[in-house]
């Protein structure tokens, strides 16, 4: 196999000064966008559910996952599964995704729709969370145009795994 | 060159990660659902928790029997064998154990306990895809299949017709086609990055704790196990491998710490590189002398040093 080529910047002669990036974020797909993606070709059509106060608990205490918004993000495909739209926060994140449900209440598909990290106070701040509403790969924020590729430690996923818990308990309990 | 907005980029949790994806090319969005496809794959056959993975059936396994896995799992321990006798078991796949018992994976269901004495020389590789263990013993993927996934990934990319993109796998990743600026996070500040370079048709992997004790403050070791001490990694700086295939290049970042002396051959035999990340910058691991170690050491010694050399000149002066 080739060997793999690569530039080196002045890493050889002396190390290299941090750059800081308080925030970084990626915007991948539109509600519309991930749709497509996950019911290509299907109709889907928003419907509104709204959780009450019971259902709200009753989630919480099956999935062990907090529910924030009582409002369901909710499309149901033409095909019979469901779309949802949800988010979750942890303490240098925040993300937004969606889930597909196919008609008998599994995942068929989850997909990213926007990602941020901060290390400032941002995350929890709604007013910062809400200038990436409506952003997509077409309008790519400048934030971080030159700082997409990054290698580190592993970052967990594990709250976009509590967020799929809930909403399966959601399927369970309000949808299904 | 196409430009990069025409490039497109998907992000899905897989792997125990987030795993992005991007490609530039008419089929772009086609090749990326196909290489999330062969991810998805190869976490079925090579995760710990999965009941029904190769790594689990082997785990169940009785000393003796064999098993027949997927050639991916098989490819995988094929490279974990051939790391493992050249860092004279430095990096080992076995110990799976240990990490249960540090609590950094489950109990795996259905699998009786491992023999102490078990280590890599205890799993066989033999014809047809086919393994079979001497010793009970659980065997953890975890420390080369994300890499291995991302070359998989990049290779579907390929047959889909992409000449350029990236596979990034929570932090270890695979460039092919035009290079890319890729980005080191600082090990013990993630608010921080680091220029690492352009990147062309090359795997970055890294390897430091910084997340992976999230949620608890104070704890400082990490699931890194050493497996000739059976104790669990504590570590200060990261280290960053850069190498022809990602399954490559997340295996050295394992070796470069484990055993830093011989690392330097075996990174020259797979022509990979490491740098190392610390509070100074970033600069190139050329294993001299146990370089790491005596940087570790480096602020207690001079200390010493400092009372030897004052001690030196009270003689010095005493005797004129």
């Amino acid at each position: 196999m080739k060997t793999g080529q690569w530039t080196w910047l002045p890493i050889i002669c002396a190390p290299v000064p941090a750059i800081a990036v308080p925030a970084y974020a990626a915007t991948y797909l539109t509600v519309e966008q991930a749709q497509q993606s996950i019911f290509p070709g299907q109709k889907l059509s928003q419907s509104f559910v709204t959780l009450t106060s019971e259902q709200a608990r009753e989630i919480e205490r099956r999935s062990d996952a907090k529910v924030r918004h009582k409002e369901v993000q909710l499309w149901k495909a033409s095909g019979g599964g469901y779309f949802i739209v949800d988010e979750v926060v942890g303490k240098h994140e925040f993300i937004t995704y969606a889930v597909g449900l196919n008609a008998d209440g599994t995942v068929k598909q989850i997909e990213i729709m926007t990602y941020r990290e901060s290390y400032g106070y941002e995350v929890r701040n709604a007013d910062w969370r809400a200038q990436f509403v409506g952003k997509n790969v077409s309008a790519p924020l400048k934030l971080s145009q030159d700082i997409k590729n990054i290698s580190g430690a592993t970052l967990s996923c594990r709250h976009i795994t509590d967020g799929v818990k809930r909403i399966l308990a959601t399927y369970e309990i309000a949808l299904k | 060159m196409k430009s990069r907005s025409s490039e497109i980029r998907r992000a899905r949790p897989v792997l125990g990660t987030i795993v992005e994806i991007g490609a530039v090319g008419l089929n772009a969005g086609v090749a990326i659902d196909a290489a999330f496809c062969e991810i998805d794959a190869i976490h079925r056959l090579m995760s710990f928790h999965e009941e029904g993975s190769d790594v689990s059936r082997l785990n169940r396994s009785v000393p003796g029997e064999v098993v027949r896995v997927d050639p991916r799992t098989y490819e995988v321990l094929v490279y974990a064998q051939e790391l493992s006798r050249l860092s004279a078991g430095a990096f080992d796949i076995t110990v799976g154990g240990k990490l249960v018992e540090q609590g950094f994976l489950p109990q795996p269901h259905g699998a009786a306990p491992v023999d102490s004495e078990a280590s890599f020389e205890d799993i066989k590789l033999l014809a047809n895809d086919s393994v079979s263990l001497t010793r009970r013993l659980w065997i953890d993927l975890g420390g080369i299949a994300k890499g291995y996934a991302a070359d998989r990934a990049a290779l579907a990319l390929k047959m889909c017709g992409v000449t350029s993109g990236i596979v990034n796998a929570g932090g270890d990743l695979y460039v092919f086609g035009a290079p890319q600026p890729i980005h080191l996070r600082y090990p013990n500040n993630p608010s921080l990055v680091l220029p690492l370079g352009m990147i062309a048709n090359s795997a970055v992997a890294s390897s430091s704790g910084c997340f992976a004790n999230a949620g608890e403050p104070g704890a400082a070791a990490e699931p890194l196990i050493d497996p000739r001490r059976n104790a669990s990694m504590k570590w200060q700086r990261g280290i960053t491998v850069i190498a022809p295939r990602c399954v490559i290049a997340d295996a050295l970042t394992k070796v470069v710490r484990l055993a830093p002396r011989r690392a330097p051959k075996i990174l020259s035999r797979f022509s990979a590189r490491a740098v190392i990340v610390d509070r100074l910058g970033a600069r190139p691991f050329n294993g001299q002398h146990n370089e790491m170690r005596r940087a570790q050491a480096r602020s207690a010694v001079s200390h010493r040093s400092r009372a030897v050399v004052r001690a030196y000149r009270v003689v010095a002066l005493g005797a004129k």
